[in-house]
């Protein structure tokens, strides 16, 4: 392609048609603070950490729960609150060694695999989260129906003659209920994802479909 | 607590090291207005792509070893953030006047019409995605194909197959 060459000799000697910025101004730059997506996903990051924090404090917390303690027993009640401690630290060291391996001066598409390492490791955090709300939820109101006295004080006040639909029934909304919580937080946060990282993932599919 | 600064210095910088930076800066930062030029439409943009790509270099500069030629290590930088960290909404190309008289300046008088054809083919590569435009930008600062599949993490091969569909798909631009 004959243009390509021509403007290949332009391209150097193209220098003075560009801005030119002095010393003080360039010191001026580095001062400013970063607007970089990788900027963005720790923000979130944190975000995400430490809503999910307060949300099973909340869970575990709450004066409903006092009560919740006493149906489920003290074994389920705190080994739960202990395993979800546990496991926030580990993805919260996951988190940070993927993010330190984040370097503006490696291969474009290693740094793209990078990010994307990055926002995976969110991802695994947030299905988690979820995955443990439906599993509390789940497991609290069969705890429930089991031990709770106020349960069997209302099915006598409600002259339940199948004990087995009304437990499955009950269930079952608790069931409905925690992946409504669920999915309102999935969109939430495809929605945000989606759109930081809308190119990246085009231009890491273009790579890709180089290497193919 | 985590660090906010990915790469940013242990220690306290010196003030040599942010002097030899941006001695080195001003001395290459051509290189960073091309880029810009390439993927912004507008000054503005520019300005910030500039901006954002002068805090990235700053930032990954303590662990530039020096193995490698400076300007060598910028151009990794500044497309890497022009193609993945920077983050702008309005960055579709659309056709701007002052790169096309940029390049009709240069030849005005004798060869009028390649001059024009130049122009053309600039304008058609603004049109390209940005993966594309990263190969055209290195194939005109006269890379080679290592150098161009070690900036963007692809093989060499691949480097070379792509540069030649963008070639032909750029040749179709220009003659429709």
């Amino acid at each position: 392609m004959d243009q390509l060459e021509q403007l290949k000799k332009q391209w150097t000697t193209s220098g003075s048609t560009y801005p030119k910025y002095s010393a003080g101004q360039l010191t001026g730059f580095i001062a400013k603070r970063s607007s970089s997506i990788v900027k963005w996903l720790f923000y979130i990051a944190l975000m995400e950490f430490v809503l999910f924090g307060l949300l099973s404090v909340f869970m575990h917390d709450s004066e409903s729960q006092q009560h919740a303690q006493e149906v489920t027993g003290n074994v389920f009640y705190y080994g739960s609150f202990v395993l979800h401690y546990v496991v926030l630290v580990v993805f919260i060291y996951f988190f940070y060694s993927n993010y330190q391996n984040i370097s503006a001066a490696q291969p474009t598409r290693s740094l793209m695999k990078n990010i994307l390492k990055t926002r995976r490791t969110m991802k695994w955090y947030i299905w988690y989260n979820l995955g443990y709300i439906m599993v509390f939820t789940v497991a609290f109101s069969i705890l429930m129906l089991m031990n709770d006295p106020s349960i069997t004080e209302m099915t006598e006040k409600m002259h339940v003659k199948n004990m087995t639909t009304f437990n499955l029934a009950f269930i079952g909304i608790s069931m409905v209920m925690a992946a409504l919580i669920c999915g309102v937080f999935y969109l939430v946060y495809s929605l945000i994802y989606g759109i930081l990282l809308r190119r990246l993932h085009k231009n890491y599919e273009e790579l890709k479909k180089m290497e193919v | 607590m985590l660090d906010l600064h990915y790469n940013q210095p242990q220690k306290p910088v010196s003030k040599e090291l942010e002097a030899t930076f941006i001695k080195e800066l001003e001395e290459n930062q051509n290189i960073v207005h091309k880029i810009c030029r390439l993927y912004t439409n507008d000054q503005d943009a520019h300005n910030d792509l500039f901006q954002e790509v002068t805090i990235q270099l700053w930032k990954a500069y303590p662990k530039f070893r020096g193995d490698a030629k400076f300007s060598t290590w910028m151009y990794r930088v500044a497309l890497n953030t022009a193609i993945t960290l920077y983050r702008k909404s309005k960055r579709t190309v659309t056709t701007q006047a002052f790169e096309t008289v940029e390049f009709k300046i240069e030849d005005k008088t004798e060869h009028d019409e390649s001059a024009e054809q130049i122009a053309l083919l600039y304008t058609a590569i603004k049109q390209l995605n940005d993966i594309e435009k990263a190969l055209v930008f290195l194939y005109l600062e006269d890379k080679n194909y290592k150098e161009i599949s070690e900036t963007l993490g692809i093989s060499e091969v691949n480097a070379r197959v792509k540069m030649n569909r963008v070639k032909t798909k750029l040749t179709n631009l220009i003659n429709p």
